[in-house]
């Protein structure tokens, strides 16, 4: 058959690739783009959560943050070792930053990228105790699960297997998540410091969905890298949260 | 980083007019590198004129066969393929990296699964190495093929496929659909597009019972059979693709030849490529590397760890020199086919002209 078609038209039509021979340079920088902000949100995320092992206020907790300490990981190595097919050093790469680094709790940065690494700005705020760690562990795992429909579907096909694999992963961690925090909030005085700490990190983990209308986007889905745009998938996610901590009292 | 390693060419067979098997063996002790998952491809390198082509091409064995095969169609104009085609003989040697790809699914040998495969032209290599692999090893599983060809005399394993149907009998159905020859019946001559996955789906193929489906041919061809497969409701999950051999790039063009580099210190002008639009700004020969400049002139463009390890930062050298200071991730023959990694690049001749787009 010798109908050859257009790299571009062939995604643009919801094509698949396959392997790093068969992507162009453009589609290149942002799939690296993207599974490095991945990598480097999961290994800064276990890294916070390794924090947190220490305030959980017993077995159950401590196993249940062990996990998601554990397993964020090892979900950053998957993709890592994708990045590695294209040449990434993967050894230096894992090296190459602080991952346990946090600012002060009242830094005010935005949503925008700072320090060396690509981690979404949520992941730069340090956890005040096992109460706000649970609470930022619900708000950004029910984040995670909606950004996951997206990552899932990306046109890049060894990654998009890496994401199936990984999806219910997290999303058990957001339940272990929501199991404490039903914990923590059925006493009043739990119920009040959660509701605390949800306020502190809902605008800081909506942060990570992106500005509306961004122009990034539009790139991304040329490529068959995202399908939804930011504004619906911050929509999808507030719907989320209302539907799990509404009935907690939390929301 | 993967690497190469020397195989021996131990049978070139020309299995069509155009196009050959080539049964290759690894040294001793590189066998257990290339350990094959069926689906799996080689990725081969050889120097033309003194410029490295790096290609890959499917394996076409079982993995009971106790080899490695790879067949190679000619591509009009592609140096790699009539090299193979026109000068490889048993003996030679050839160097490949170890296998790699996702195109399979772990074995079950209790499974009792309903495999479909559809191949254009020489998109049949890993499906056959499936095919094969899947009726040795799960003896209650059973393989229904579509196989698209121009004409009859273009098919590629023909006869291996008739062996293998008499061999395990009731078990692999092959559906050839030829593009320019009339057969029997109208539904299996001409294209795969839309309407015949949606015929061959009406009345000759139980997609309700299909486990996973395998694709690999040209894109048109993936695009209308998964569109199909969807809309039957299968998942991505079941949905494995191989993209066919069209979708690599060219050749690469060598470097183009530098100016003569002026004295450092003084600026450089930059003219920089990004998602089609060609943007041009002075910057610094020193202390500025050529991603911050990018990003200094509101160039969106693509990092990551900015220190020469990731390569998110990749960009090609069109005119001009730059020097980079450190690289951890691209490999020589990127480098001589110009990459470089921008944020560890700075310029060394009076104007440069790069491209994150090619």
């Amino acid at each position: 058959m010798s109908d050859v078609m257009n790299i571009d038209d062939y995604l643009a039509q919801g094509g698949v690739l396959t392997s790093p021979d068969n992507v162009p340079a453009r589609y290149r920088g942002e799939l690296l783009r993207l599974m490095s902000s991945f990598v480097d949100s999961e290994l800064a995320g276990s890294a916070g959560f390794a924090g947190a092992i220490n305030f959980a206020p017993g077995i159950k907790e401590r196993i249940a943050a062990s996990r998601i300490t554990l397993e964020k990981a090892d979900h950053a190595e998957r993709v890592l070792n994708v990045m590695g097919s294209f040449g990434t050093d993967t050894r230096r790469y894992q090296t190459q930053h602080d991952w346990a680094a946090r600012v002060a709790r009242d830094a005010d940065f935005g949503a925008a990228r700072t320090g060396g690494d690509m981690r979404l700005s949520v992941f730069r705020y340090p956890l005040d105790g096992w109460t706000d760690a649970v609470a930022m562990n619900v708000l950004m795992g029910l984040a995670t699960g909606v950004q996951l429909t997206e990552l899932t579907r990306v046109s890049y096909a060894p990654l998009a297997e890496v994401f199936r694999e990984i999806a219910p992963r997290e999303a058990r961690h957001a339940e272990l998540g929501l199991e404490g925090l039903e914990r923590i909030a059925a006493a009043d005085e739990g119920r009040a410091e959660a509701r605390a700490a949800v306020a502190y990190w809902h605008p800081r983990v909506a942060a990570t969905f992106g500005v509306a209308g961004s122009a990034r986007y539009g790139t991304l889905a040329r490529f068959g890298l995202r399908h939804t745009p930011n504004e619906t998938l911050l929509a999808r996610w507030e719907g989320l949260v209302a539907e799990k901590l509404g009935p907690l009292g939390l929301n | 980083m993967a690497r190469f390693h020397s195989l021996e060419v131990v049978d070139v067979r020309r299995e069509t007019r155009d196009a050959v098997v080539v049964t290759l063996k690894p040294r001793p002790e590189d066998e257990g590198a290339f350990d094959f998952i069926q689906g799996q491809y080689l990725t081969f390198r050889r120097d033309f004129d003194g410029e490295e082509l790096r290609r890959s091409y499917s394996i076409c064995a079982g993995t009971d066969e106790g080899c490695l095969k790879v067949g190679i169609k000619r591509v009009d104009g592609g140096a790699f393929s009539t090299w193979a085609n026109e000068n490889l003989a048993a003996g030679d040697t050839i160097e490949a990296m170890p296998p790699m790809g996702k195109f399979f699914v772990p074995l079950d040998p209790q499974s009792d699964r309903h495999y479909l495969g559809f191949a254009g032209g020489s998109g049949i290599t890993p499906v056959l190495s499936i095919v094969k692999t899947v009726l040795a090893r799960e003896p209650k599983s059973r393989f229904t093929l579509v196989y698209a060809n121009r004409q009859i005399s273009s098919i590629m394993f023909r006869e291996e496929l008739e062996d293998l149907k008499n061999l395990y009998l009731g078990r692999l159905a092959v559906l050839h659909v030829l593009e320019t020859e009339a057969q029997e019946i109208d539904l299996f001559t001409g294209r795969i597009d839309a309407e015949k996955v949606q015929a061959l789906f009406a009345h000759w193929i139980d997609v309700n019972s299909v486990g996973t489906a395998f694709i690999c041919g040209p894109e048109p061809m993936m695009l209308a059979i998964a569109a199909a497969l969807r809309n039957h409701g299968l998942a991505d999950s079941q949905i494995k693709f191989e993209l066919f051999a069209s979708g690599q790039p060219g050749r690469a063009r060598a470097k183009a030849v530098s100016r003569v580099a002026v004295e450092p210190g003084s600026g450089t002008e930059a003219t920089v490529t990004l998602d089609g639009a060609t943007r041009t700004f002075l910057m610094p020969r020193q202390g500025q590397s050529l991603l911050d400049a990018a990003l200094a002139a509101n160039l969106d463009a693509p990092y990551s760890c900015k220190v020469g390890v990731c390569s998110t930062c990749r960009c090609k050298v069109v005119e001009g020199e730059v020097e980079m200071a450190v690289n951890h991730a691209l490999e020589d023959y990127e480098v001589r086919a110009g990459y470089v990694l921008s944020c560890q690049s700075f310029p060394l001749s009076e104007k440069l002209v790069v491209s994150y787009d090619e």
